[in-house]
């Protein structure tokens, strides 16, 4: 059998298999989940050759799976976090009900995400979008209660975007004749020469995923209340979904412009890079004042998504290769975090940062991860993070002048390291609270995929070219040209290098010389007390006074962004939603239930037809 | 012993006569009795299939009368499809509504019984005869029946149920009757081959009011609106099995009906173009109304109404390609809609106050009800890898063909209210707190394997959808070949007897 059939009837049946072994042997669920897909992460890894293509007929229609150089880079987000998710999940997910439910949605998800790699053609790239839109949507639905409501918006926003493509894929088959991705691109589907509308909707159609403003309502919610270890996938790996279609859409965009349609593209462009931008800055503004941290790394995760999207909205080399490299540091950072996340909340049982804080002593390891990651989250040297974020700063100043941009774009990376220090201040540091006293480290099996993430981040952020290498193949098959980098040097189009070695060495230094410096300084006369032990100068400090800066720490700053937070783009649609809502309750009041209304009805149709039978069956 | 296709009509009838005596026998029996008729149906249907499939038609000519004197059935790859659905169908309704318990709690089986294979019968007739009388008397067959079905009951819901559908069609009733008096006059035949030929030298005003009778009397069977204010009240309150087979069975009847009538009777200008608004309309507002509503059962009937709405429209679009999706779209429908019905009611029969509402969290009681209609929803809403998503798929690439991008956006916008309706309920279904204490009553075992059966093609169809369409295909060519239909039914001398 064909190796793309075999991994996909692999999780399709693992799905159905995990569902049945939950009813025999519900301990070893996650086990036997884990081990499929490493099964296919290895299969995947080892037997898939890139370039290969498979071809076959499914409905009438002409359909074709392989990989190409672009869609390996995504099938290494998606395969490497699926593995790491479900060795965390078997611990995380211990003890909870519906297993088979929840572990066959899993592997339905991850079979959806690796489909829509493997698909070279439109009609099964939509199906196995789908596959995965439904299958998360359970997921995301998977705790009840006030899920419903989250996870219908997340359904119905992700039912507008998927039919957009689906629009926009049968206009492709009437205009162009093709549903095989490439021949479409080359037919000049995506060139907006004509038929603007067909790029346009598949755009919407993504954007839906990557959270785009302003189809980006559904993410917060459905990030912070599905189970935290499908949420390393959902926010991890299925936004980057999105990113694949846009990638390739705007790639094919900008590599097939003709002189007509290049002003069109360039207001795309710059529309796009402008959602990205407001959305990083809104979602920032956003994530500063959840107390959930939870909601904080999902509002980040939004955030995160609309600078991948400036990078690809810039059109060049530099901004595309930014887009994608923090597609991938991403996926891992946010992983990582929303798996500290997670253990934090089993082991604590709760994320709201006002209640817990100081678990540094009683989660070492954990915590270290949460360092790491946060380091690359706010684009500190040396990691991942600020690789990425130094590449789309370069790409948008010197290579397409959009300067405003930029300004967003680092005020909102400002911002993101206020709610990086609230983050890891308000679960790790600060001070121990009575309640806290019974919570232990995470268990070793959430505990071994965290620190493997952290240090796949530590690697990517002082050796980028181990990504660099891929994702120039990938630059490369997507038409960009001549794509230069080194292990850890990356050349700009004046020849100029970057060497990341060498900017990351430095600062490690002086890292290194200040911290050296302040623990000596420091250490002279310091006597050490117990963590509990406060001085409240004689005076002692009934339960009302805020001993602690975790609780409103970020008060001045809500007030002055408080006339942002009143206009919320939730309100609009749910202003939209309730019109609608009343629209349909007036149609179904057309039905009145009485008979004679309904008789009256089909006279009245009756002499209507017959009063315009010549207009109407003119012969 | 030959089968030909009188064997659909007369061996129902007969067993219909003989259940009441043979209840003195046993009472099992008039409860055994239909499920063999049914199986026997498709056993009729296979055979002819097979005939259909070696030499294009098969007909038989009643009395010795040939055509156009005498009455006629005629299966067509078009018609021997739909006949062939509906007879698997009926055998799945049987064994779902076999000991189904409302039913035996009535204790009145004999009625239920005949009235439901009649039903189904007068259904198979409307399609297979070739005459257009006759197909007015198996019409009339199917209202009387299925009217009596929906105030089986005997409650009060029940009996204005039954009224208002009594009302209705008794409108539809006499505007047919009317059309093919009209109809006779003008082309002095009432052979359905004959009429088509004869067609042309009607005067076009006419035409269009005998046209217009049709359409206002067929629509209101295929649930067209505004004619369409009988079917969630008869859907809702008619028994179970009863309200499946009118998604089922008794619908593509009335849309069978339609389709013949504009396709091959009539060749006027603006009938497709009628067809697409007609079933725009019909969609848009079932489907807005089905939002809103409380009652699982109404919102099933109201969503079938739209499927309906939407079958016009691909028929409307008249492409070869368009009406292949149009035959994908009622096969799907047939099987989706029966499951979502068999699963529903038994939803709701053991829901608290019969409402959407009080379905919270009885996934726990009933796992595997859940899972199926959790599917069927899947389904109809077009989600891949179910059957549904390839009708819409085909439904759009035609539309998209002929540039029709209104109505793809339409058709797509309509589905998005679908899935909100849909999912809201698996939402309750499955992640809502239980608190009703009612005693579950547990389907059948007979039942859970109907279901099972329509569940299962539902997934193979929808990974293998090749499996089918090669049928759907050769259903679409006859239909829009109106020539060879009309030359065949008139040399029937050629026909395999």
């Amino acid at each position: 059998m064909n190796i793309f059939f075999t991994i996909i009837s692999l999780l399709f049946s693992g799905a159905l298999l995990v569902f049945l072994i939950n009813k025999v042997v519900p301990k070893i669920t996650g086990i036997v989940a884990f081990i499929i897909i490493a099964v296919v992460s290895a299969l995947f890894f080892t037997q898939v050759t890139i370039g290969e293509t498979y071809q076959f007929t499914m409905g009438e229609i002409q359909m074709q799976f392989g990989v190409t150089y672009y869609t390996y880079i995504f099938a290494i987000i998606v395969l490497g976090l699926s593995t790491l998710a479900s060795l965390y999940s078997i611990q995380y997910m211990e003890g909870k009900e519906r297993l088979g439910f929840f572990y066959s949605n899993y592997l339905l998800t991850i079979a959806g995400m690796i489909g829509i790699v493997f698909s070279q053609d439109f009609i099964s790239f939509f199906i196995f979008w789908e596959i995965m839109t439904w299958s998360s949507y359970l997921l995301v639905i998977y705790n009840g209660h006030d899920s419903n409501k989250i996870g219908m918006k997340y359904m119905i926003f992700s039912a507008i975007g998927a039919y957009a493509m689906l629009a926009a894929i049968v206009s492709i088959k009437a205009n162009y004749d093709t549903y095989i991705i490439t021949e479409a691109i080359q037919n000049g589907a995506f060139s907006f020469a004509d038929h603007i509308y067909i790029p346009i909707m598949l755009l919407i159609g993504f954007a839906v995923k990557a959270a785009l403003m302003p189809l980006h309502v559904w993410a917060p919610k459905a990030y912070s209340k599905s189970p935290m270890s499908f949420t390393v996938l959902f926010s991890g790996a299925m936004s980057k979904m999105g990113i694949l279609g846009m990638g390739l859409v705007l790639a094919s965009a900008y590599s097939y412009a003709n002189t007509e349609s290049a002003n069109t593209i360039t207001a795309l462009r710059y529309a796009l890079g402008w959602l990205g931008g407001i959305t990083a800055v809104m979602a920032t503004i956003y994530a500063l004042i959840q107390t959930d941290a939870k909601k904080l790394l999902a509002y980040s995760s939004v955030a995160q998504l609309g600078y991948i999207i400036v990078g690809l909205s810039t059109g060049t080399k530099l901004g595309v290769m930014a887009a994608l490299f923090l597609a991938i540091v991403h996926g891992v950072f946010k992983g990582a975090l929303f798996m500290v996340v997670g253990a934090v909340e089993k082991q604590a049982g709760t994320t709201d940062m006002t209640k817990i804080s100081g678990l540094i002593r009683r989660m070492p390891w954990t915590f270290f991860v949460a360092l790491v990651s946060i380091i690359a989250l706010a684009g500190v040297p040396p990691l991942g993070g600020f690789v990425g974020k130094w590449m789309l700063y370069e790409a948008l100043i010197t290579e397409s002048n959009n300067y405003f941009l930029v300004i967003v774009i680092f005020f909102s990376s400002t911002a993101a390291f206020l709610y990086s220090y609230r983050f890891l201040y308000g679960l790790f540091l600060g001070q121990e609270e009575k309640d806290t006293d019974h919570v232990k480290e995470a268990p070793i099996t959430m505990l071994i995929p965290m620190v493997i993430l952290a240090v796949i981040l530590i690697i990517t952020g002082t050796f980028p070219g181990v990504l660099f290498e891929p994702i120039a193949h990938g630059m490369h098959y997507l038409g960009f040209s001549d794509v230069n980098w080194d292990m850890s040097i990356l050349v700009n189009v004046w020849g100029l290098e970057s060497n990341m070695g060498h900017i990351s060495m430095s600062i490690g230094v002086v890292f290194i010389v200040i911290f050296t410096f302040l623990t000596i300084k420091g250490y002279k006369g310091t006597k050490n007390v117990g963590t509990k032990d406060i001085s409240t100068s004689g005076e002692i400090p009934t339960e009302n006074e805020n001993l602690s800066y975790q609780l409103d720490y970020f008060k001045p700053f809500e007030r002055a962004a408080a006339p942002l937070y009143k206009r919320s783009m939730n309100k609009i649609w749910n202003d939209l939603a309730n019109a609608l809502d009343a629209v349909f309750d007036f149609t179904r009041k057309i039905y009145t239930g009485n008979g004679q209304t309904y008789a009256i009805f089909v006279v009245v149709f009756l002499v209507i037809l017959l009063l315009f039978k010549d207009t109407l069956f003119a012969n | 012993m030959v089968i030909t296709p009188i064997h659909y009509i007369f061996v129902p009838l007969v067993a219909a006569f003989a259940i009441p005596l043979l209840s003195k026998i046993n009472k099992e029996l008039p409860r055994i009795i239909p499920g063999f008729v049914m199986f026997y149906n498709i056993i009729i249907s296979v055979v002819l299939m097979q005939q259909v499939n070696e030499f294009g038609y098969v007909s038989e000519v009643i009395a010795g009368w040939k055509a156009p004197w005498g009455i006629n059935l005629i299966i067509t790859p078009f018609s021997g499809f739909l006949v062939s659905l509906i007879s698997v169908l009926g055998f799945l309704i049987w064994m779902y509504g076999y000991r189904f318990k409302k039913v035996i709690d009535r204790g009145e089986l004999r009625t239920y019984n005949i009235l439901q294979m009649m039903m189904i019968t007068g259904a198979i007739g409307i399609i297979i005869t070739g005459d257009i009388f006759n197909l007015f008397v198996f019409l009339e067959i199917v209202a009387i029946t299925a009217i009596s079905l929906t105030s089986f009951y005997r409650e009060r819901d029940g009996a204005e149920a039954g009224f208002k559908y009594l009302l209705i069609g008794g409108f539809a009733s006499t505007l047919i009757l009317l059309a093919i008096l009209i109809l006779y006059t003008q082309v002095g035949t009432l052979n359905m081959a004959e009429i088509a030929e004869r067609m042309h030298t009607v005067p076009a005003g006419i035409k269009a009011t005998i046209l217009i009778l049709f359409i206002v009397g067929f629509g209101i069977e295929a649930e067209l609106f505004p004619l369409n204010g009988w079917v969630p009240d008869a859907y809702s309150q008619a028994p179970g099995p009863t309200s499946t087979a009118f998604a089922g069975i008794v619908a593509k009847a009335g849309v069978y009906g339609l389709i013949r009538i504009i396709f091959t009777l009539f060749d006027v200008d603006g009938a497709y173009e009628f067809l697409i608004t007609a079933g725009l309309i019909t969609m848009i507002i079932a489907e807005a109304a089905a939002l809103k509503q409380t009652n699982l059962k109404r919102m099933l009937a109201y969503s079938s109404i739209g499927q309906m709405g939407l079958a016009l429209i691909a028929f409307g679009i008249g492409t070869k390609e368009a009406v292949f999706a149009a035959m994908f779209l009622l096969f799907n429908h047939a099987i989706i809609k029966s499951l979502l019905f068999m699963t529903g009611s038994i939803l709701m029969y053991n829901s608290k106050d019969k409402t959407i509402n009080s379905l919270n969290g009885i996934y726990k009681k009933l796992p595997f009800i859940s899972i199926l209609f959790a599917l069927g929803a899947f389904a109809i809403v077009g989600l891949p890898p179910f059957s549904g998503f390839w009708s819409k798929l085909y439904i759009l690439t035609a539309a998209a063909d002929k540039n029709m991008i209104f109505l793809i956006v339409t058709i797509l916008a309509v589905s998005v209210v679908e899935i909100v309706y849909y999912f809201r309920v698996i939402g309750k279904l499955y992640f809502s707190e239980h608190e009703s204490e009612i005693e579950i009553y547990k389907p059948t075992p007979q039942a859970l394997v109907a279901m099972t059966v329509l569940g299962i093609t539902i997934l193979v169809v929808g990974v293998y959808p090749d499996l089918v369409s090669g049928y759907f295909h050769n259903a679409a060519d006859i239909l829009l070949d109106k020539a060879s239909y009309i030359r065949f039914v008139l040399n029937a001398e050629s026909a395999i007897q």
